[in-house]
């Protein structure tokens, strides 16, 4: 009986795996593999599944325990490592009734028998670990032990049944009346590397790693519930009993999300965004927002158009978009082929919004999905990444953006102030320059802002000096072939760093560790300039006793160049003269300044450090240039409508009085 | 036909006395002034010979602003790009309905409350320029006139902060709350912005007529030299609940003129490039006659009343 049944399940579990993984080509090694047999109950609003996970070791050492993550009991009570770090943050969850919390717990974990292992139950052998925060009451990591090693290139079957219980909303996870957000929700394997489980804690600055694999999952719901998941939808079917069940599937991807409402719109579409490349859109949107369905649809075949241009084909057969519910706290989210946006009803011309959100969230799926970034460890290879590309590709598909603010709820922009690529950023990084550096695990940063600033923002701005540093093709070459090597590869920073110096023939270290490993800030200025008339020679000149009286027709120019910050790139200085005349001068940058000198026929009129806005990192832009003769209107222009705002102010707030 | 004939008259009224409008123009234009100087150098250290100055006066320099504005203490907060054209107007709108002055540099809120009290002391001075056979502006007795009622108005606007104060307090004790609840279980954000937006047309229509009820209070201290001030109000609102159709039709009459005047500022503002010397002085002449003619409006609001008041007595 004992021998039948192991021959049985050892059969169907090479069904399940081997069957769907052979009946389409794989864009790498499968080494996470899952079929999971899900059902949410949406009284209870629980979850409970079996997952059937087929986990080979793909490195050189052997193992003999498996580390797993069990992301949502960071929601199980207020001491977990997640909601400590999140109330340091000043993010605290408050109001949380006894239902309301979430939770995953293991019901059993079995090895199933391959030829490789014996069927074995693991419940007795686990143990929850805490690689980063000894913090006994978070239970988001646990390990079993194994009676025998997995030895490289063995594959590990294993049976687990879990019960999830779904949060009220929290970090992009939860229910919000019938709308279902479930992301890193299952038992999930960690990533074995180098010998050692890479397997971090949920923290509240942090995301997730995870090797990649098949996900083959079947969902059974209500039959009125939409959705939509990581994948291919491949059928659904009625099960006559008011729910259906639905089958996804998706080979070489590192995780499987999913969102389900009887609300949602949804549109699908077949995109062809290079000759002969196409792909599947789907878009699920809240009924409120159907007004924004061409926009949300545009930014994402822009988004895919562009990103498979600069970074390569998007490769997967489809993309899903979630317009995310009011209140449910998941809009901004990336998965792999499955993304959320964000919307307000209303939107005009010139805000970016749906789409800013919308191709950065589509945008992830280059440096988190593709490429597969250690996001725990390095952020900003992810998240500076993906701003970078999301205003690349804005910038390239759209007009700039306008400045804008809302009025009692309605937003209003100014057609006069319209906002650069280079702006993007550079206030935050500003800010908090000097408070940590790139390279840093996610959760080790001073605060939430200076995470942020770092891995978003001054990753960017790293990224847009580098690309106008190299020059722009170069860098196009270097950044799409940075990309495409590393798909499927979870490169570390020096991955990056050989990429950027092969394109630019050179070690380029001494430029990237400033940024990566260095807190300083990069600023230029032009210290002074001045024009006077050439000195008349006076005084004995070998012997002679010289005293011109004619005035020189000629003028003595300097211009000091100063470096403000302790970061050092070399620069170029454009000064111009009153007669139109121009010179260029690079300076290595490396003294504190530099001055140059001139004899010309006229004046300086101004002078420009980087004046082509290469280093767009320089933290103070207004000192890059000066100019002899100021613009005294400026302040006049800008006074005068100041003004004119407080008039009006002192008029109107007299209602108050008389 | 009541609203239509003293509004008529009231335009008479302002129009000869346009100079205690320049008067009071004059006010404001100086009081302003006194804050404009150090926002003024603000501006001229922070763009100093950059070129930045350059593209200030093409357009906006968007980095330069994130630049002031990362540095800005006190005054130079105030300087953002919604203050440009239509911006000014909503931010003030918006800052007065939402009491949102509160968190404003507390310079400005001084200067602000400085101005309030002025514009009291200035009410009596108006008021009593109409209250001539022949309304004829002459400082020496506008001075008089608004010294004379200083006290009883100032009594009259802490009364009437008392209502504001009052009225803000049930909006955001009673209201605000319920229409939180309604935001936080509903399945988007239309019916919270439809319901926020309501007590927000609630709040400024409250606001005004609480100001139009004191202006009858005030009316009727300077006309029938009422000294007791809770007398003066209660009787202000026992006027308006007898006329409830000839004092707000009155009131509104002026306030939709007001409103035709902004749009009409900030649609000829708007083609205003504001790109070179002319330019600029053009669009300082046209928000200065824009100020000008809001606080004709509100010569002509008094005037109206005034007449309105003495028809209906
Ligand atoms: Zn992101």
């Amino acid at each position: 009986m004992f021998k039948k049944y192991q021959a049985f399940s050892f059969f169907l579990a090479l069904l399940l795996f081997l069957l769907p993984a052979a009946s389409q080509e794989t864009f790498c090694k499968q080494i996470a593999n899952y079929t999971m047999d899900v059902k949410l109950d949406t009284e209870a609003k629980m979850i409970k599944a079996t997952e059937i996970l087929s986990w080979t070791n793909d490195t050189g050492y052997s193992t003999n325990e498996l580390w797993f993550h069990l992301y949502w009991n960071a929601f199980q009570n207020n001491m977990s490592t997640f909601l400590t770090e999140a109330e340091r943050r000043g993010r605290s969850v408050s109001g949380f009734k006894k239902d309301d919390w979430g939770y995953c717990r293991v019901e059993s974990i079995k090895v199933v028998a391959n030829p490789y292992f014996q069927e074995y139950d693991l419940m007795p052998f686990l143990e929850f670990r805490y690689p980063d925060v000894e913090n006994l009451y978070d239970q988001t990591v646990f390990s079993a032990r194994l009676p025998n090693a997995v030895r490289p290139g063995q594959t590990i079957l294993l049976r687990i049944e879990f019960e999830s219980k779904v949060p009220r909303p929290i970090s992009r996870t939860g229910v919000y009346k019938d709308y279902y957000f479930i992301a890193q929700w299952f038992p999930k394997i960690g990533v074995f590397q180098d010998g050692r489980w890479n397997c971090h804690q949920y923290h509240s600055a942090s995301e997730y790693f995870a090797d990649y694999g098949t996900y083959n999952v079947r969902i059974t719901l209500p039959s009125t519930f939409v959705v939509g998941t990581t994948g291919e939808h491949r059928e659904k079917i009625d099960n006559r009993d008011g729910t259906a069940t639905h089958h996804f599937y998706q080979h070489s991807v590192h995780d499987f999300a999913w969102t389900a409402s009887p609300r949602f719109l949804e549109y699908t579409e077949n995109y062809e965004f290079a000759p002969g490349k196409q792909t599947e859109i789907t878009l699920l949107l809240q009924p409120e927002h159907e007004r924004l369905k061409d926009r949300y649809l545009n930014a994402v075949k822009n988004a895919i158009k562009y990103s498979s241009l600069f970074y390569g084909d998007y490769p997967y057969s489809t993309a899903t978009c979630v317009d995310p519910a009011y209140n449910s706290r998941s809009g901004g989210m990336e998965y792999p082929t499955f993304f959320t946006g964000g919307a307000y009803f209303l939107t005009w011309k010139g805000i970016p919004r749906p789409e800013g959100v919308t191709i950065h969230e589509f945008g992830h799926g280059y440096f988190y999905g593709l490429v597969g970034t250690n996001e725990f460890e390095n952020a900003w290879m992810d998240e500076g990444f993906t701003s970078f590309l999301d205003t690349e590709v804005y910038y390239t598909a759209y007009k700039e953006p306008l400045y804008n603010r809302s009025f009692f709820g309605i937003p209003v922009t100014f057609k006069d102030v319209k906002i650069p690529i280079e702006s993007d950023g550079i206030s935050s990084h500003r800010q908090t320059y000097n408070m940590d550096v790139l390279q840093r695990f996610a959760w080790e940063f001073l605060e939430g802002g200076s995470y942020g600033a770092n891995s978003y923002s001054k990753a960017e701005l790293m990224l847009r000096t580098l690309k106008r540093f190299m020059g722009e093709d170069i860098f196009a070459r270097m950044i799409k072939a940075y990309s495409q090597r590393n798909w499927f590869k979870h490169p570390q920073p020096r991955d990056f760093y050989t990429v950027v110096s092969e394109f630019a023939g050179r070690d380029m270290s001494w430029f990237l560790d400033q940024f990566v490993y260095g807190s300083d800030k990069l600023d230029y200025a032009i210290g002074k300039i001045s024009s006077d008339r050439e000195k008349k020679p006076e005084g004995w000149f070998d012997g002679e006793y010289i005293k011109r009286e004619i005035e020189a027709n000629r003028y003595q120019s300097e211009v000091i160049v100063r470096r403000l910050g302790e970061v050092k790139l070399p620069v170029e200085i454009l000064v111009v003269f009153e007669d139109g005349n121009e010179v260029r001068e690079t300076w290595d940058g490396q003294y504190r300044w530099k001055r140059f000198v001139y004899q010309q026929p006229s004046r300086v009129q101004k002078a420009v450090v980087d004046p082509e806005f290469k280093l767009v990192l320089d933290i103070n832009r207004t000192n890059n240039s000066q100019m002899r003769k100021p613009n005294r209107l400026a302040p006049f222009k800008w006074v005068s409508n100041w003004l004119s705002w407080l008039q009006h102010a002192l008029e109107f707030f007299t209602i108050l009085g008389g | 036909m009541k609203i239509f004939i003293n509004f008529g008259k009231g335009f008479m009224t302002t129009g000869k006395t346009t100079k205690m409008v320049l008067f009071l123009f004059v006010i404001n234009l100086l009081f302003s002034l006194i804050l404009a100087v150090p926002m003024y150098n603000s501006l001229k250290n922070s763009l100093g010979a950059s070129e930045a100055g350059n593209r200030m006066v093409e357009s906006f320099d968007y980095i330069w602003w994130e630049e002031f504005r990362d540095e800005a203490q006190g005054l130079e907060t105030t300087f953002t790009p919604s203050i440009i054209g239509k911006g000014a107007i909503l931010t003030n709108l918006e800052s007065l309905i939402q009491m949102r002055f509160f968190s404003a540099p507390p310079i400005l809120i001084g200067f602000g409350l400085l101005y309030i009290i002025l514009h009291t002391f200035l009410a009596g001075g108006i008021l009593s320029t109409f209250n001539q056979d022949e309304p004829r502006f002459a400082v020496k007795e506008f001075l008089q006139g608004a010294g004379s009622h200083f006290l009883r108005f100032l009594a009259l606007m802490l009364f009437s902060w008392l209502f504001l104060f009052a009225i803000g307090a049930f909006l955001h004790n009673a209201i605000l709350p319920i229409i939180d609840d309604i935001s936080s279980d509903s399945y988007s954000e239309v019916i919270p912005f439809l319901l926020m937006l309501a007590l927000n047309v609630i709040a400024f229509f409250l606001l005004l007529f609480v100001q139009m009820v004191f202006d009858y209070a005030r009316i009727k201290a300077v006309l029938e030299d009422e000294n007791n001030v809770l007398k003066a109000t209660g009787k202000a609102f026992r006027f308006v609940f007898k006329h409830p159709f000839s004092t707000l039709g009155l009131f509104y009459l002026i306030f939709f003129l007001n409103i035709a005047v902004t749009v009409i500022y900030i649609l000829v503002k708007e083609t205003i490039p504001q790109s070179d010397v002319l330019t600029v002085l053009a669009a300082f002449f046209l928000q200065q006659l824009f100020i000008f003619a809001l606080i004709w409006i509100r010569c002509l609001l008094y005037a109206s009343q005034w007449e309105l008041y003495r028809y209906l007595k």
